[in-house]
């Protein structure tokens, strides 16, 4: 009975009441921020008593915000190629390879996922420090490539193991090169899981903000690390505009993603 | 003997296409993340001093212990909250249900920055909250809800929630029905059905799901940055402060040592009676 919709009874109402609250509370911050970027109050007063888009050009008027978010779109971007390509590979290695400790290897790969990530933040600072890569495109690139690298490596095994070898092979007893076999016939065939995995590794990087604090230089930030420097000093409105591009434009890759996924799985 | 050669290439076959991904993980996680390590051992000195200033001095065990309450309030208000989501969400009609999941997902893939800040102006003493509670009159004087370890709380419960209500909802969805509908026949109450049949049988998921929660707040640094306050730190806090502002490389990776000892063991804890991470 306890599992059985229709006949919760009083429980029922206890557990929506209990659903409904938890739902607010994950929804109203976000909710919150995006109504307080458009509120006209320096203080932040809720409900606000005008609307504005003041904080939206304040932040379009300083281009060190601009900055950022090129910054922080560069490093996805090139993160998210790095950490796809050499995903791919490794996944060909993790379902077709026979050899001794690929499960070790399977559990290396994806150790960056679970490592605090406060750990990895100063164990890079610290080599970066004495190799001078930090503050450095290429650092920041190189790090978070490392903490995109297991959610790259997941849906790309998970298609390869979907995918029947045999149809590749086929390709080579036609007279296909086994590169071109990969290139022509696998590729496509796993499509799905290498843009999920593009996604995936792009939205790591660019949400990241620890190791990404430790990796910035005053010349050199990503958008997340602006936010929390201009977080530290005060709780100005413009933090909310900040924030709600940043969420929207989280939302929208989602969304692009999910329809995309759509279109190319027909 | 031309098989005995043959057999080192064969237990490497299809090694090769790893190798990249090796090499960048061996030289930018591995070795940084050892060589941290060794510092704790090494630095100032060779020796263990380091932990032992770790746990003798008063201040940094009071952030240990700082950080495993934060860390054990968090998953158990979690819990609490999020067993009865996850129990009508696998159950409430799909569409609902659908819906639930949207809202869970978006607040996930929310940035933990933006989410964060809600909070620090929600809590603040003049946020919506203080004013709200004076002006129905329930409090006088504004709570003291951030810069502190509650505003913690408040703000890690909100962000490890979706974490505690999916594999809830996982574990609760694969149990049949049909059991629970067993217990009503052979005479159980709701009370007892819950305690005997749903919670054990839902026990793996919420176990699952706690320790993972109970892991990632041990090692949260933004919240705690954030919305807590400097004489109140957490580990995190404490291993950024260590290594930038004090320069203290030895106590700061013996810090981090402490740190991934528990998360790595924990999480061996749950690979091994809960079959791994999913």
């Amino acid at each position: 009975m306890l599992l059985t919709y229709r006949h919760l009874g009083g429980l029922g109402v206890a557990l929506w009441a209990v659903t409904i609250l938890v739902c607010l509370f994950l929804l109203v911050p976000i909710v919150f921020i995006a109504a307080l970027s458009f509120g006209s109050s320096q203080w932040l007063v809720f409900p606000p008593p005008s609307w504005t888009l003041r904080w939206y050009r304040e932040l379009a008027a300083d281009p060190r915000w601009l900055e950022a978010a090129l910054t922080s779109a560069k490093v996805g971007l090139l993160s998210a190629a790095l950490a796809v390509l050499l995903g791919l590979m490794a996944s060909f290695a993790l379902v077709r390879g026979r050899f001794r400790g690929r499960g070790l290897l399977k559990a290396l790969f994806l150790t960056p996922m679970v490592l605090p990530v406060i750990v990895f933040a100063v164990a890079i600072y610290a080599l970066f420090l004495r190799v001078g890569l930090n503050g450095t495109l290429v650092g920041f690139v190189l790090a978070h490539t490392v903490l995109a690298f297991p959610f790259a490596v997941i849906p790309i095994v998970n298609s390869l193991e979907g995918f029947d070898k045999s149809i590749e092979d086929a390709a080579v007893l036609c007279g296909a090169s086994p590169l071109q076999a990969k290139l022509k016939i696998t590729l496509p065939a796993i499509r799905i899981g290498l843009f999920s995995a593009a996604v995936f590794a792009f939205l790591i990087s660019w949400d990241e903000v620890v190791v990404a604090i430790f990796m910035a230089s005053p010349d050199l930030q990503t958008l997340p690390v602006r936010i929390w420097g201009a977080l530290r000093q005060d709780l100005s409105p413009v933090i909310a505009a900040a924030s709600t591009i940043l969420v929207a434009f989280t939302l929208l890759v989602m969304a692009a993603a999910a329809l995309l996924r759509r279109r190319i799985s027909r | 003997m031309a098989a005995n050669a043959s057999v080192p290439r064969r237990q490497w076959r299809g090694f090769g296409p790893a190798v990249p991904a090796l090499v960048l993980l061996a030289l930018f996680f591995v070795i940084p993340v050892v060589s941290l390590l060794l510092r704790s051992i090494l630095e100032p000195e060779p020796g263990l001093q380091n932990y032992a200033e770790l746990f003798a001095t008063s201040t940094y065990a009071r952030v240990l212990y700082n950080t495993f309450l934060v860390a054990f309030v968090v998953t158990a208000v979690s819990l609490l909250l999020g067993y009865p989501v996850a129990w009508l969400l696998a159950i409430m009609p799909q569409r609902y249900a659908n819906l639930v999941l949207a809202i869970i997902l978006v607040s996930m893939w929310t940035n933990l920055l933006a989410r964060t800040y809600a909070w620090m102006v929600l809590l603040q003493r003049t946020g919506v909250i203080n004013t709200t509670l004076m002006k129905l009159g329930l409090i006088s004087e504004p709570l003291a809800l951030v810069k502190n370890l509650t505003g913690v709380t408040i703000g890690m419960t909100y962000i490890m929630l979706p974490f505690i209500i999916l594999p809830l909802y996982a574990s609760i969805r694969a149990i049949d029905p049909t059991t629970l509908q067993a217990a009503a026949l052979c005479g159980a109450g709701r009370w007892q059905a819950f305690r005997r049949v749903l919670l054990p049988l839902s026990a793996p998921g919420a176990a699952a799901g706690g320790l993972m929660v109970f892991v990632m707040s041990l090692g949260y640094f933004v919240t705690p940055a954030l919305l807590g306050s400097a004489s109140q730190m957490m580990l995190a806090e404490m291993i950024a402060q260590l290594v930038q502002s004090l320069l203290n490389w030895g106590l700061g990776s013996a810090a981090a040592f402490i740190l991934l000892t528990v998360t790595l063991a924990l999480y061996a804890v749950q690979i091994r009676f809960f079959g791994g991470m999913r």
